[in-house]
C-alpha cells in the first residue's frame, strides 16, 4: 500500500507491503537507518521515535498505521551538522558507550522535555522506563537529560542509582 | 515481520462488522498493537487480516455524563487516561493502575480495551475496572449486548467474545465516581515488568469496600460485597478464600499469597488513613 509521511519536516511517499512494521519502513524503505532494532518486541526501547508528538516504539506500529502521520527521528536532532543541546549534553556527560541505544534514549528523553521542559529525576526515570541500556548505565543519561534541561547535576556521580 | 498479512482499516462500525463476520477466525483486532504484534512475530498468531479498530467512528475518546459514567471507547491508550483531568479526580484508581502498566511508549500505544480483551489474568486494568464495577459493550453484524466485566473473562487469554464481536468501549458507571483507591503491584524491578501479582482496593461512596486482584487465578477476581469498615482480618479472610494462585516462572504460589495478605492490609491503612 501507499504511504505518506512527514519525517523531520521531510514529505516521503513509499509503497511497502502491509505487514511492514514502522521500523523496517524506517531503516529500509526510507533510508533512515538512525533508529534501531533491540528486542524487536516493545521490551527495550531503542526503536524509540516520536509519532504525533508522542514517543512509541517502532517496532510495534505498522507502517500502514501510520500514513498521513508526523514523525521525528534520531536524524531530527542534529541541525546542519550541529548536534542539538541535548545530544550535546549525553556526549558530554558520557551517556554513550557502545551507541547502540542512544537514539531511542534522545527520543524518549527529547519527548519527554517537550511536555514537560524541568523534568525531576523521578520523571525522567519515568519518562526513560522503557528504554534499556545495557552497557553506560543510566546516571550519566539521567545526568545528561538534566543538563539539557538546565538544571545541571554537579558531582551527582551514583546519586541517582 | 516474518508472517505476511493484509491491513484494513474500516471507518464506520457496519464495515468491521462485515470484515469480522466474512473473515472469521483469519481476522485479527488491531487497537495498540502492543499484545498482537508481538504474539505475530513469536509466532503465536497468524492472521491472514489484520483489522485496525482505530479508525472506526466512534471508537476514539473518552467521555464522561452523569447519565452514562466514563465512557472509554476502543481506541483510548493508558496515557489518554493517565493525562485525562477529570479522571484524576474521579477515578484515581484506574490512574494508580495505569501508571504502572509497561513503559511510556507502551502506554502511548496500548489501549485499556486491548488490555481486557486480551484477558491476561495478570492485566493491569482489569483490578481496577472490576473494583469500579465496569461493564463492556459488545457488538457485532448480530447485534449489540452489554456484560458486566466480572463476567466477562472464561480463562486464561479467554473472554465471552465470539469470533465476531469486538468491544466498542469499556464504562465504569457513574455511581463508581469518587471512588477512594490504590493499587499495589509486585515487580522485580521498579520499572518496566509484568506483574508478580497485583491487588486494587477501594471505597466506594455508598460505603462498599470491594478488591481486585490479578495473576492469582486463571481470570482477574473480584471480591465484593465488602463493608467499608469491615475488621481487617475481615477483608483479608475474604480476598484468601476467593484467590487460587499458582507456581510459576515469576513466583511461588506461597509468596503470592503472602504478598497479597500484605498489600490488602497496606491499602486497608491507605484508604482508611
Amino acid at each position: 500500500m501507499k504511504i505518506n509521511v512527514t519525517i523531520n519536516g521531510a514529505a516521503y511517499e513509499r509503497e511497502v507491503p502491509e505487514h511492514v512494521t514502522l521500523l523496517r519502513f524506517l531503516r529500509e524503505y526510507v533510508g533512515l537507518a538512525g533508529t534501531k532494532e533491540g528486542c524487536g518486541g516493545g521490551e527495550c526501547g531503542a526503536c524509540t521515535v516520536i509519532l504525533d508528538g508522542r514517543a512509541v516504539n517502532a517496532c510495534l506500529v505498522l507502517a500502514a498505521e501510520v500514513d498521513g502521520a508526523t514523525l521525528r527521528t534520531i536524524e531530527g536532532e542534529a541541525v546542519n551538522g550541529e548536534h542539538s543541546e541535548l545530544q550535546k549534553a549525553f556526549s558530554r556527560r558520557h551517556a554513550v558507550q557502545c551507541g547502540y541505544c542512544t537514539p531511542g534514549m534522545v527520543m524518549s528523553a527529547r519527548a519527554l522535555i517537550e511536555r514537560n521542559p524541568k523534568p525531576s529525576v523521578e520523571e525522567i526515570k519515568e519518562g526513560l522506563e522503557g528504554n534499556f541500556c545495557r552497557c553506560t548505565g543510566y546516571v550519566q543519561i539521567i545526568e545528561a537529560v538534566l543538563e539539557a534541561t538546565g538544571q545541571p547535576a554537579a558531582n551527582q556521580e551514583g546519586s541517582h542509582a | 515481520m516474518l508472517h505476511q498479512f493484509n491491513y484494513l482499516a474500516p471507518r464506520t462500525r457496519a464495515e468491521l462488522h462485515g470484515v469480522l463476520a466474512a473473515e472469521g477466525p483469519a481476522a485479527c483486532l488491531l487497537a495498540g498493537g502492543t499484545d498482537l504484534l508481538v504474539n505475530i512475530r513469536a509466532g503465536f498468531m497468524k492472521p491472514r487480516v489484520v483489522v485496525d479498530a482505530k479508525k472506526v467512528e466512534g471508537f476514539s475518546g473518552l467521555s464522561w455524563s452523569e447519565r452514562e459514567g466514563l465512557v472509554i471507547r476502543a481506541g483510548v491508550t493508558i496515557n489518554q487516561i493517565l493525562r485525562d483531568a477529570r479522571t484524576s479526580i474521579d477515578f484515581p484508581l484506574l490512574v494508580a493502575c495505569g501508571r504502572d502498566l509497561a513503559s511510556h511508549q507502551l502506554r502511548n500505544r496500548a489501549t485499556v480495551v486491548g488490555n481486557i480483551v486480551n484477558a491476561s489474568p495478570g492485566a493491569d486494568m482489569t483490578p481496577a475496572l472490576l473494583c469500579l464495577r465496569a461493564h463492556v459493550t459488545i457488538s457485532s453484524k448480530r447485534g449489540e449486548r452489554e456484560v458486566p466485566l466480572k463476567a466477562f473473562f472464561k480463562g486464561v487469554k479467554r473472554t465471552v467474545l465470539a469470533r465476531d464481536e469486538v468491544v466498542d468501549r469499556i464504562v465504569v458507571p457513574a455511581a463508581s465516581k469518587g471512588a477512594r483507591g490504590d493499587y499495589f503491584k509486585l515487580k522485580r524491578i521498579n520499572g518496566h515488568d509484568l506483574g508478580i501479582v497485583g491487588v486494587a482496593l477501594c471505597v466506594d461512596r455508598d460505603g462498599e469496600l470491594r478488591v481486585g486482584v490479578s495473576a492469582c487465578a486463571p481470570v482477574p477476581l473480584l471480591i465484593e460485597g465488602l463493608d467499608a469498615d469491615a475488621p481487617a482480618d475481615e477483608v483479608v479472610a475474604a480476598v484468601m478464600a476467593a484467590i487460587k494462585p499458582i507456581t510459576d516462572v515469576r513466583a511461588s504460589k506461597e509468596y503470592r499469597r503472602h504478598m497479597v495478605e500484605y498489600f490488602v492490609r497496606r491499602l486497608l491503612d491507605e484508604v482508611r488513613s
